[in-house]
């Protein structure tokens, strides 16, 4: 620990009291009268008459005295190794300097720092300069123009550019050409393509349940549609947070404040429980782990069994929030509930009022035709074939008739998946103790829905909805998860942004910003960012603008072997590290360059072919899987149907977040079986052959026998370059060299040299 | 075959040696390309979830936390259920109540009921070995044995339905979402054979268990961990063989054409070692399609052998297939092979809720011998002595009928048989018990509460491999997560040798 730097308190001091004392001297346990989690506790006099921390005086610390202590009847920690020389020193120098108990930052209040002073236009290189400057590293060099523009084309719209593209802006040598670039790109349909994944990872987006059936939810797909939509038009954040935790409470919802309320039916649901209590819990609990990392950057989930180990959570702050959604619905019970999970949206022609009507009629009708239905069924079966005279056939043929023209106009009225509650009077909630709920509901243990007491936030007014519907606990929440107090919501939106431009978070665990997260890179700059986002109306693209423009963003990703040597992790930023292509951005661009790609958005999701080898694996092979086009299956990977127990191979090879818990980074894998899929797999070898039909089209020429010509175009379209002689010369080499192998011919031989192209690194990873 | 790196590097990119690493940048230096495959240096270039760090070495081999008495593990999973009455917990009380109505508390697919009509058991029990263990006339192969085999008699799980308990038995967890015990062996061990999965997946030929995929998912971690399907026909891994129009002579020439590009492209970037750890997986890859066809080439085994298997009898073949591959595979270095007796629902696996005697016969004709033959083939080349055999249900079967009429027993979690057999657990032992009925466990005490968890089978298993069950972690989501979960769980000490 380098002694210029004063002791933090939250980083060294707590995490060691809370490992080696809190067991015997915190919250729940105080001997000999001491608690060391409060610095009012901690600094009083004992019933020993010592007092354990004496601020500013390591003389008279009783603690120094009993970690130092080589008397077994004195020492602490009495079990377990003795601290170390550097925790003890620590410990020292934090009384010495006055034993503050400074909160961790990420609790403390964001306030909008002042840049470093700089000669930098962009503020966030001005804090860049400056960590830089400190750490004795140079400013990044800026990476070429069209190294520049395959980055930003793949980071904001996660596509490569065209030739176009490419070619407009090599030609535009005016000082604005790269803001035009941000500005296109920014407005193009593919951003929200691109950004919705991020945040679908973060609410582990599925279409389907998990569990034995792992049937699928009715209307997912609109959820995931309504994030691609609200990012391209840039909805505000905090609106975009209210909508999908209490959308349904808003007065009057819009359809789209309905279809984001489906953010609380993604998760798994077990139809058939063996302790239907417990899963009503475990499921409640997906929801309070998912919300808290996903909105708070906070693990509260760790606080249902017990207080939180390391933050300051105790285990009433984890029920007090699981209050806010006790009164949620479940999804059903056995067989999904229609009336918990669906709603109807209103339409331009079709006032919400009216529509129920049409729809409690419908549901009448449906239910009189069943009945009917199956009366007269009964009948036939009760009284053999007899009954079967012509008129009951006919009355039955009717019936049939009948109920298939309701279910279709049924099926016309669009719905959407969404939470509900169970009117406006939520249950009450009881700490359980070890996290057991069939610990029973102890009226001392009741809570009610407050936030965590580390935010020091008042309780939340809470008014039910006019409707009945709800109980108004949600909006409760989401109010205060937007409210410009709230210390981490903006700091781990901004650091999302960040994380998914710079490939790793400022805070790199992104949706752990406790103390047992990593500490920021860059704190100030993180400050000032999440200050920017709420100055600016919790709008993400002039966040993401500023990003684009800065020199950190343009940084050459080049290493220097003394920068190597101080900063190997680029802590500092003295560089834009290099990445390799998301699973759906490699799927992505394989469709691009085979020429089959397919732009069409929105809609049901679509289902790429698997592998039988692959579907073997089901009990029952096939089973809950369409079949698209191949048109349809050429289009974005994100509209590919979600099922939690078949996930399209490409996608799982190359890292795609696991879809049953909440992901804010994903793993970057490198695997022998990438490599087989990616030459051997019926996907790439499809594709591969439409890449080489294209390039013998684009290239032309009678007897398309011009391979220098095709190894030249096959290579600009994968790496979006141009291309050296010498490159030519390597891929004509290979070219003829398989086509006087056995068995490929001249033909093959071309479709072969697009496998190869295909797994270039060149191809799969970002400069 | 084996290509010559450096010279190809340095031809393509008209350098020297020298030249190209002291370009390819300061951390790559002095390790060649040639030297990263040996090394095991590709299995380390895996991104923690932090998104930067280098996560270390995810399946290279990795020291054990004490001496491992096992290697490998081979769990030979009954799919379905079998019924622990009618095959190794032998209930003589059970016979003269066939047919009687009693109370009875159980709990399956049907509810819970406190009542039902007995089903006596619809086979015979005979002792067999030095231990005079009572085996049903289910299983006369394994009944020779028994005296290597540990029994326990009274394993519980959470839940009655075959999804979840699915899930608990491979992963410790109801819920989809967790890696599965498979994965917790190759985080915890790694591989010791690069050119074979370290966590293999044989499934029946009917189909897959129900949840499919989730059953050998590596959950919150790395795709590194989790199951690979192998097939005892046909390509044994997917996409392991080129199509029949891309021979193999053209796919070295354009591995080798990969290679020269991006060599090329790694000199500017050389201190980027996700790049090269790409380079080396390719040629992983094709060390993969050259040798793992090989271990699945079952003719290269001894007549004697495969009759010993039961592979020329069409009701042993497919499951001997399997049993005999498994050998093969740890042979080979395989950590954890996981083999399912019954697939996709019903009859197809031991879910005998019809014909008991029908479904039973049928399921146990298919595997007893193959069983027999794994035990007996690992024993005589002394592989036995560190390879764990598990073998068991997800759960067992409950004494009385589920329908007013038949045979058909409905699922029991509140108490049935699994066995261990190798790996340092001690032969001709039987631990735990269930009521007379076979309706619950009764004892032993352990962890606290009657009978052997999920969890305490799990961590024998752990304990075996040279791991603590209660040390073996993962951090994910705030919180160190464990196989066993949180509260300590003590391994099944009764039968460790």
């Amino acid at each position: 620990m380098g002694r210029g730097e004063p002791v933090d308190y939250s980083r060294q001091i707590q995490p060691l009291l809370a490992k080696r004392c809190y067991s015997c001297h915190g919250p729940d346990t105080q001997e000999g009268g001491l608690r060391l989690d409060d610095a009012a506790a901690a600094t009083r006099e004992l019933d020993s008459g010592t007092r354990a921390i004496v601020p500013g005086d390591d003389a008279v610390s009783e603690i120094l005295a009993r970690i130092t202590s080589d008397d077994p009847d004195v020492r602490m920690p009495p079990e377990g190794p003795r601290l170390t020389a550097i925790q003890i020193d620590a410990l020292r120098h934090w009384i010495t300097e006055g034993a503050e108990f400074r909160e961790h930052w990420a609790f403390r209040p964001v306030v909008r720092p002042e840049p470093p002073a700089s000669t930098a236009t962009n503020p966030i290189d001005a804090f860049v300069r400056d960590t830089l400057a400190r750490r004795g590293l140079p400013a990044p060099s800026q990476a070429d123009r069209r190294t520049l523009l395959r980055r930003a084309t793949y980071g904001v719209t996660g596509l490569p550019p065209t030739e176009q593209e490419i070619r407009d802006f090599l030609a535009d040598d005016s000082p604005q050409a790269w803001e035009r670039v941000v500005d296109r790109l920014l407005a193009s349909p593919h951003y929200g393509e691109k950004w919705a994944r991020h945040w679908l990872d973060l609410v582990r987006y599925a279409d389907t349940n998990s569990f034995e059936r792992d049937g699928d939810k009715p209307h997912a797909w609109r959820y995931r549609d309504y994030v691609i939509r609200s990012l391209n038009d840039d909805k505000p954040y905090d609106r975009f947070v209210i909508e999908q935790l209490a959308g349904d409470e808003l007065p009057s919802p819009s359809p789209d404040d309905l279809i984001a309320t489906g953010y609380y039916r993604l998760g798994l649901w077990d139809d058939e429980p063996a302790d239907r209590v417990q899963a009503r819990y475990d499921w409640l609990d997906d929801l309070v782990s998912t919300t808290g990392q996903t909105f708070l950057g906070l693990t509260i989930n760790c606080a249902r069994c017990h207080d939180h180990k390391i933050d300051p959570i105790p285990q009433q702050d984890y029920y007090s929030l699981l209050a806010f959604f006790h009164n949620v619905t479940p999804m059903g019970e056995r067989q999904m509930n229609s009336a918990f999970i669906e709603r109807p949206l209103p339409t331009v022609t079709e006032s919400p009022a009216e529509l129920e009507h049409r729809l409690e009629q419908l549901t009448r009708l449906r239910t009189e035709a069943h009945e009917e239905i199956k009366a007269i069924e009964k009948r036939i079966k009760d009284h053999g074939d007899q009954a079967l005279d012509e008129l009951t056939r006919k009355d039955l043929a009717a019936w049939k008739k009948r109920r298939k023209e309701l279910d279709a106009e049924h099926g016309r009225i669009d719905k959407a998946l969404v939470v509900s509650e169970y009117g406006p009077q939520a249950p009450d909630t009881f700490v359980f103790a070890r996290g057991n709920p069939r610990a029973g509901a102890a009226a001392d243990r009741r809570v009610e829905p407050v936030f965590p007491a580390v935010f020091k936030t008042a309780a939340p007014e809470i008014v039910p909805t006019a409707d009945g519907r709800s109980s108004g606990r949600r909006t409760a929440l989401a109010r205060w998860i937007v409210s410009p107090t709230n210390p981490l919501t903006a700091r781990v939106m901004a650091n999302r942004i960040w994380q998914h431009h710079f490939g790793r978070g400022i805070v790199k665990s992104a949706s752990n910003f406790g103390l047992m997260g990593d500490p920021p890179t860059h704190p100030e700059l993180l400050d000032w960012l999440a200050s920017e986002l709420v100055a600016g109306g919790w709008r993400l693209k002039p966040l993401h603008k500023t990003i684009l423009m800065s020199e950190a963003y343009r940084a050459s990703s080049a290493g220097t072997a003394t920068a190597l040597a101080k900063d190997p992790l680029n802590d500092a930023l003295w560089r834009f590290d290099m990445r390799r292509l998301s699973a759906e951005e490699l799927r992505d661009s394989i469709h691009v360059a085979s020429g089959g790609f397919n732009p069409k958005m929105y809609g049901p999701g679509i289902y790429p072919e698997i592998p039988k080898a692959v579907m073997a694996g089901q009990s029952r092979p096939g089973s809950g899987w369409g079949s698209s086009s191949p048109e349809e299956q050429a289009r974005r990977s994100i509209y590919i149907h979600v099922k939690r127990s078949l996930i399209t191979p490409i996608l799982a090879d190359f890292d795609m977040a696991d879809t049953d818990t909440s992901c804010p980074v994903r793993f970057t894998t490198t695997q022998p079986t990438q490599a087989l899929g990616m030459m051997n797999g019926d996907f790439v070898q499809r594709q591969a052959r439409l890449f080489a039909e294209r390039v013998r089209r684009e290239v032309g020429g009678p007897d398309g026998a011009d391979t220098a010509a095709e190894v030249r175009r096959a290579l600009e379209i994968a790496l979006t370059r141009t291309v050296s002689d010498e490159e030519i010369a390597h891929g004509v080499s290979l070219v003829e060299k398989l086509e006087g192998q056995d068995g490929v011919g001249p033909s093959r031989a071309l479709d072969l040299y697009c496998v190869m192209v295909l797994n270039l690194n060149e191809f799969a990873y970002l400069d | 075959m084996e290509p010559d790196h450096d010279h190809r590097a340095g031809a393509f990119c008209r350098r020297t040696r020298r030249e190209f690493f002291w370009e390819a940048g300061a951390s790559f230096t002095g390790l060649a390309l040639s030297g990263l495959l040996e090394q095991g240096f590709f299995a380390r270039q895996t991104r923690a979830a932090d998104g930067l760090a280098a996560y270390v070495n995810p399946l290279a081999a990795k020291p054990p936390h004490f001496a491992p008495k096992a290697k490998s593990v081979i769990f030979l999973f009954m799919y379905g259920g079998p019924s622990h009455v009618d095959t190794f917990d032998y209930k003589p009380a059970l016979y003269p109540l066939d047919g009687k109505t009693i109370e009875v508390k159980t709990k399956g697919r049907g509810g819970e009921k406190s009542q039902g009509r007995v089903v006596g058991p619809k086979w015979k029990f005979k002792q067999y070995g030095q231990c005079g263990k009572w085996v049903s006339d289910l299983f006369p192969n394994i009944a020779t044995h028994v005296d290597d085999i540990a029994f326990l008699h009274s394993m519980t799980a959470d839940s009655p339905i075959h999804g979840s308990a699915m899930l608990q038995m491979n992963s410790g967890k109801i819920q989809s979402g967790a890696p599965c015990l498979g994965s917790w062996v190759n985080y915890g061990l790694g591989s010791v054979n690069e050119n074979l999965p370290g966590f293999v997946v044989m499934l029946d030929p009917t189909g897959g268990p129900i949840s499919g995929a989730k059953n050998w998912a590596s959950g919150y971690m790395p795709a590194t961990y989790q199951g690979t399907l192998l097939r005892s026909k046909g390509p044994p891994i997917l996409d392991l063989a080129p199509p029949d129009d891309m021979p193999l002579e053209a796919q070295r020439a354009m591995l080798d054409a990969l290679r020269e590009s991006n060599t090329a492209h790694l000199l500017p970037r050389g201190d980027n070692s996700e790049l090269a750890a790409r380079i080396a997986s390719y040629e992983l890859a094709w060390k993969m399609q050259e040798h793992a066809p090989e271990a699945v080439d079952l003719a290269r085994e001894t007549e004697e052998t495969q009759k010993l298997y039961g592979l020329d009898n069409p009701r042993t073949a497919d499951f001997g297939r399997r049993c005999l591959l498994a050998r093969r595979l740890v042979e080979r270095g395989v950590r954890f092979i996981q083999l399912y007796s019954g697939g996709a629902h019903n009859d197809d696996n031991w879910d005998a809720h019809g014909d008991l005697e029908k479904n039973h016969t049928f399921h146990a004709g298919n595997t007893d011998q193959p069983v027999a033959a794994l035990l007996t083939d690992l024993k005589r080349s002394g592989l036995l002595e560190s390879t764990l055999v598990i073998w068991g249900g997800e759960f067992g079967r409950q004494p009385t009928a589920e329908y007013d009429e038949g045979t058909g027993r409905d699922h029991n979690s509140f108490g049935f048989t699994m066995w261990m057999a190798g790996g340092g657990i001690k032969g001709g032992v039987s631990v735990g018990e269930t009521d007379e009925l076979g309706a619950a466990a009764i004892s032993p005490v352990h962890d606290g509460k009657t009978g052997f968890h999920v969890r305490s089978l799990h961590a024998t298993v752990l304990n075996q491999l040279g791991l603590d069950p209660n040390r073996l972690s993962y951090f994910f989501g705030g919180l160190d997560q464990k196989l066993v979960g949180v509260e300590h769980v003590e391994p099944i000490r009764e039968i460790i040798a």
